[in-house]
């Protein structure tokens, strides 16, 4: 299909003496917003290396039809540049010196970080760095996002103001994302599709679509159900 | 004001204290002067302009020294935290002459480079180039694997991971290094000194003693240590630098 942006194919991975990934088929169109979710230390993040090229699969192929940016989970971002350096270091290489300035002031507004422009990365709580991160991520104009448990460190409320953030974000400047977490309310919430991986070495156990609209609440339609049977299948009810 | 008060009293106390002793005989006579002989010598020192030649033939050859050890050892060091089998090949050796104190060259220093500047300049490049190679390699060796990955991201080419990348995250470790380098240098200066050369603070002290000019010796150790207190303080504000605080700070 000509939407697909990114294909993984009967993809393996293996660190020495340990099989990581193993039969892995995943694919993501233009503009989606896809979830995986599995147990803790299954290969969520190898599979996000292997999609961001930071890692080469040891069997199958990763096809990957545009550039990517990730958003770590913390430590991301360079401590000792300042948020507007850090952002203004995710522009693009070809961006003029007039517009750069003004795309970082427009990240800045966007993320609401404009009176904390000079301040560096230790200065500013968790949330506030996660929301540089995804502005450094969506100021690279890349087609592809990559997440990666983005906001497990942070607080229930920051968590879930940050995931909103995010949505409108997108909403505002669509990408294609994939987000990984080990948080199933997390993933029911905002994925247009949530992928469950099975335990190491894993693979794709089930694919659930979930119904449109990323704004979800715990009472929306579809999503009681989406996590009841993501529970089921990594057995946990 | 604290910072400078309590330092200030101690120093007065550490003073009455010296002064007393000595007014009370409690040493033999022409081992420890009494303060206002060393001021006296100070006096002397300063209107002959000798102080200030040989301080200024220390800090010259403390700049070149500590300099080119700097200059050498942060590449080497870059390369060694960076791949493992140079840090194989190269870290136990390195560790090997680290061990060696500085003035153990000094043989070597004085056949290869004769007398003066040179061979002291040389010694102290030694006391400065391992001590910073090993401390540039483990701070590269420890820099998060996650920075380099979002330089990939980020498509940065070879020169601006190292530039802009590697040495910034390390920048905290290194100003640290430099930090203790410096006042390991100061020290091995004055050592140097007193076998290589006919000038600068070490030589003071040396030639003073062989004058059994005690009073001279001990205002020599002073201005030692005031350099020293000085050269720290320079090098403690490095640490200040915006983008350098962060180290110091988390």
């Amino acid at each position: 299909m000509s939407d697909v942006i990114l294909e993984l194919s009967d993809v393996g991975f293996d660190y020495p003496g340990v099989k990581v990934i193993d039969q892995l088929d995943l694919r993501v169109r233009k503009g989606e917003l896809v979830v995986c979710v599995g147990p803790s230390g299954c290969g969520k993040s190898t599979l996000l290396s292997l999609l961001a090229g930071h890692l080469q699969p040891t069997r199958g192929t990763v096809e990957r039809n545009g550039a990517s940016r990730t958003i770590y989970q913390d430590g991301g971002l360079y401590p000792w540049l300042t948020v507007r350096q850090n952002i203004e270091q995710g522009l693009p290489k070809h961006a003029a010196l007039q517009s750069r300035a003004k795309k970082v002031n427009d990240w800045l507004e966007i993320t609401r970080l404009a009176e904390f422009a000079g301040s560096y990365p230790h200065q500013l709580s968790g949330g506030m760095r996660q929301r540089v991160e995804l502005a450094r991520a969506l100021a690279a104009e890349t087609d592809i996002l990559l997440l990666d448990e983005p906001f497990s460190a942070l607080d229930y409320q920051t968590r879930t103001r940050m995931r909103r953030e995010l949505v409108a974000t997108l909403a505002e400047r669509p990408r294609t994302v994939v987000f990984v977490t080990h948080d199933i309310e997390e993933a029911v919430m905002i994925g247009d599709r949530v992928v469950v991986l099975g335990d190491r070495p894993t693979s794709v156990r089930r694919v659930l679509d979930l119904p449109p609209g990323r704004s979800r609440t715990p009472a929306s339609p579809g999503v009681a159900e989406a996590e009841q049977a993501i529970m089921e299948e990594l057995g946990l009810s | 004001m604290k910072k400078v008060l309590l330092p200030v009293l101690t120093g007065l106390v550490l003073l009455a204290i010296w002064w007393t002793a000595h007014a009370a005989g409690a040493f033999p006579p022409g081992t420890v002067p009494s303060p206002p002989e060393v001021a006296n010598a100070f006096g002397e020192e300063i209107r002959s302009g000798r102080l200030i030649e040989d301080v200024i033939a220390s800090l010259y050859r403390v700049a070149w020294g500590f300099t080119a050890g700097v200059l050498a050892a942060v590449p080497l060091g870059l390369v060694i935290g960076r791949s493992l089998q140079t840090r194989a090949a190269l870290l136990p050796w390195i560790n090997f002459f680290r061990s060696l104190s500085p003035i153990a060259w000094i043989p070597f220093a004085i056949i290869w480079f004769g007398v003066g500047d040179p061979p002291a300049i040389f010694i102290l490049f030694i006391a400065v180039f391992f001590q910073i190679a090993l401390a540039t390699s483990a701070a590269v060796a420890t820099v998060p694997k996650i920075y380099y990955r979002v330089a990939e991201d980020m498509d940065l080419s070879p020169a601006d991971v190292l530039f802009r990348v590697t040495l910034q995250a390390i920048m905290p470790q290194l100003v640290t290094a430099l930090r203790v380098a410096i006042g390991v240098a100061w020290m091995v200066v004055v050592a140097a000194e007193m076998i290589a050369v006919r000038s600068g603070l070490g030589f003071l002290i040396i030639d003073a003693r062989n004058g059994l000019r005690m009073d001279l010796v001990v205002a020599g150790m002073i201005t030692i240590g005031v350099i020293g207190i000085g050269l720290d303080l320079v090098f403690s504000r490095l640490t200040k630098i915006p983008s350098v605080r962060w180290g110091f700070e988390r």
